[in-house]
């Protein structure tokens, strides 16, 4: 694999200008297009994983034919081909001596001697597509050796669990490089919330370890502080972390409804009763979603005061990392015990898990200045330098 | 002289695009659902009193395997029609959560009780113990020393670095992007 160098901003943005820059509707069809058919697989596949976990908490009996698992593979099947299409319109184009800007999913990458030129985003995201196609195989494998356990931290459901979040990192990059038209930062508005979803459970890889905290309250709390902060230093604009709040709260509050609702309409379609002794409990995957308008309130203050103070937002970020960090740590077992009268948090234990906030907030805040830097990277917008 | 028209590489792409969608679309339509679970087929059953009530206890694979998954009936002579209890699970692979709950009818067998699709995840000694009560009064009783022997397939160690190669990827990817880019000696405006 070739790759062409991904630079700085300030290196680019004379490219850049010179580059066949699309703005005009027309021609941003396809990437539009592109975009959000990767988005849509990524949305159906957040769907299918909570509506999987909801049907084995509340009915259990699991093939490999079920609704809510023909929805996880048809997310990362959509995702998949339309980053295949994607690249195969990038190779056209490039071969037709009018390569893709770097707005369409970011600087080209050579595949394969040059037979295939890939935006980096839609590679990203075809990659992971394709990932989750091999580990699927990999899945039917273990099952066959282990049987058909309904369980996130088996190693070939956290390897498929991982390359669904490459498919929809690469969803976000693909926005990130289309930042500076309104669909890229809507888009940004809408991936950033399924990331935030879905990424906490791969930390379900550590659920057998004893460990001090729940590995799965510090991957919410370090997701969610990281992905918070970086969507809205992509967009750049007031709001932007209010924007992914309420459309994270949106995408939660349907989540919250569709779940138990799928389970239950599947199992009487299916003649099949609910488990017995079911505790009153909030569906499993939306009520593990932070809500956290009270954080994006803060981040904009947060920035706000970069902004208008001329702070080094490089040095400042770990520290607004470890304010988002320890405001989702403290906000969580209370969303927890207000939402589930089966939950109740010793002292000690909230107590260790605001440490964790605020090391892993630190951490996030740390890692989010590097990662808007480097997605910015991947189409210097002229405006920003 | 070959005078054949070649079409350019270009529509060959589009081509090939338009192939991929015809093929996803058509695969997605064909990939019906079905929801036809497969019934629990019990290969070995031992034998408990509970009190005044004779419980059998159903395994689907036997001998048990650490960290194989089957299921697992308890069904007491006469029904579990009038009948209620608690579960009393104990053994190296029990978590803390699991050791007592209360018995439910299993979910593909539901003239029974039982555990569907449940794994052991450590070998060693198990009981299952049961606190049942019914018409004739309160009973308890274990079945002891029911044994799971050590995990099948290749070591744990290797099946986790597989599984966790799409991260190391990812990683890799991150890195040789940092390097490139050097995001901490870049300015940022937010």
């Amino acid at each position: 694999m070739e790759t062409k160098p991904l630079t700085a901003p300030s290196a680019n943005a004379a490219a850049v200008r010179a580059g066949p820059l699309t703005n005009d509707a027309g021609s941003t069809m396809g990437p539009r297009v592109g975009a959000s058919v990767v988005l849509l697989g990524t949305i159906i596949t957040t769907l299918g994983i909570s509506w999987d976990v909801q049907w084995h908490k509340m009915v259990g009996p699991d093939t490999f034919f079920t609704l809510p698992h023909l929805l996880l593979y048809s997310g990362s099947a959509i995702a998949g081909i339309a980053s295949l299409v994607m690249v195969l319109m990038a190779t056209s184009a490039q071969r037709a001596g009018h390569p893709m800007p770097r707005t369409v999913g970011g600087p080209p990458i050579r595949l394969l001697g040059g037979t295939f030129t890939a935006p980096f985003g839609y590679l990203m995201a075809g990659v992971g597509a394709a990932l989750f196609l091999l580990y699927g195989l990999a899945d039917l494998w273990w099952h066959s050796i282990y049987g058909f356990d309904a369980v996130l931290n088996s190693p070939s459901h956290i390897a498929l669990f991982l390359s669904i979040s490459i498919t929809m990192l690469g969803s976000v990059a693909i926005f990130a490089a289309a930042r500076d038209q309104r669909w890229g930062q809507l888009g940004i508005v809408l991936a950033i919330p399924i990331l935030i979803t879905f990424a906490p459970i791969t930390t379900n890889a550590f659920a057998n370890l004893s460990l001090p905290i729940d590995p799965t309250i510090v991957g919410i709390i370090f997701f969610s502080s990281l992905l918070l902060i970086m969507g809205a230093g992509i967009l750049r604009r007031p709001g932007g972390a209010i924007a992914i709040a309420a459309a994270l709260g949106i995408l939660q509050a349907f989540l919250w409804w569709f779940s138990p609702w799928a389970a239950v309409t599947y199992a009487a379609a299916v003649g099949l009763p609910l488990r017995d002794g079911l505790a009153p409990q909030p569906p499993d995957l939306p009520s593990a979603i932070p809500m956290f308008l009270l954080v994006a309130a803060v981040v904009e203050a947060l920035f706000w005061m970069i902004r208008t103070r001329g702070l080094n937002a490089r040095k400042v970020m770990p520290l607004v990392g470890g304010v988002t960090g320890l405001i989702v740590a403290d906000t969580l077992p209370l969303q927890q015990v207000l939402t589930d009268p089966t939950a109740s948090f010793s002292a000690a234990t909230v107590a260790v898990i605001g440490v964790a906030g605020i090391l892993f907030g630190l951490l996030a805040g740390f890692l989010a200045a590097r990662f808007i830097t480097m997605l910015r990277a991947l189409a210097p917008d002229p405006k920003e330098v | 002289m070959n005078t054949r028209i070649r079409p350019p590489r270009t529509r060959q792409y589009h081509r090939l695009a338009v192939a991929a969608l015809v093929t996803a679309a058509l695969s997605l339509a064909g990939a019906a659902p079905a929801m036809a679970s497969a019934p629990v087929k019990v290969v070995h059953t031992e034998r408990v009193q509970v009190g005044p009530y004779g419980v059998t206890v159903g395994f689907s694979v036997w001998p048990i395997r650490a960290m194989r998954s089957l299921d697992f009936t308890f069904l007491p002579d006469g029904g579990i029609v009038g009948k209620s209890g608690k579960l009393l699970l104990n053994g190296p692979g029990i978590k803390p959560d699991e050791r007592v709950t209360p018995l439910v009818r299993h979910p593909r067998k539901l003239d029974s009780w039982g555990l569907d699709v449940k794994a052991l995840n450590a070998p060693g000694a198990y009981s299952f113990g049961f606190a049942i009560d019914g018409p004739f009064g309160h009973g308890d009783g274990t079945l002891q020393g029911v044994t799971v022997l050590n995990q099948p397939g290749p070591p744990l160690g290797s099946s986790w670095t597989v599984g966790s190669l799409p991260f190391l990827g990812l990683v890799v990817v991150l890195v040789v992007a940092w390097r490139r880019i050097r995001p901490g000696r870049q300015p940022l405006a937010i």
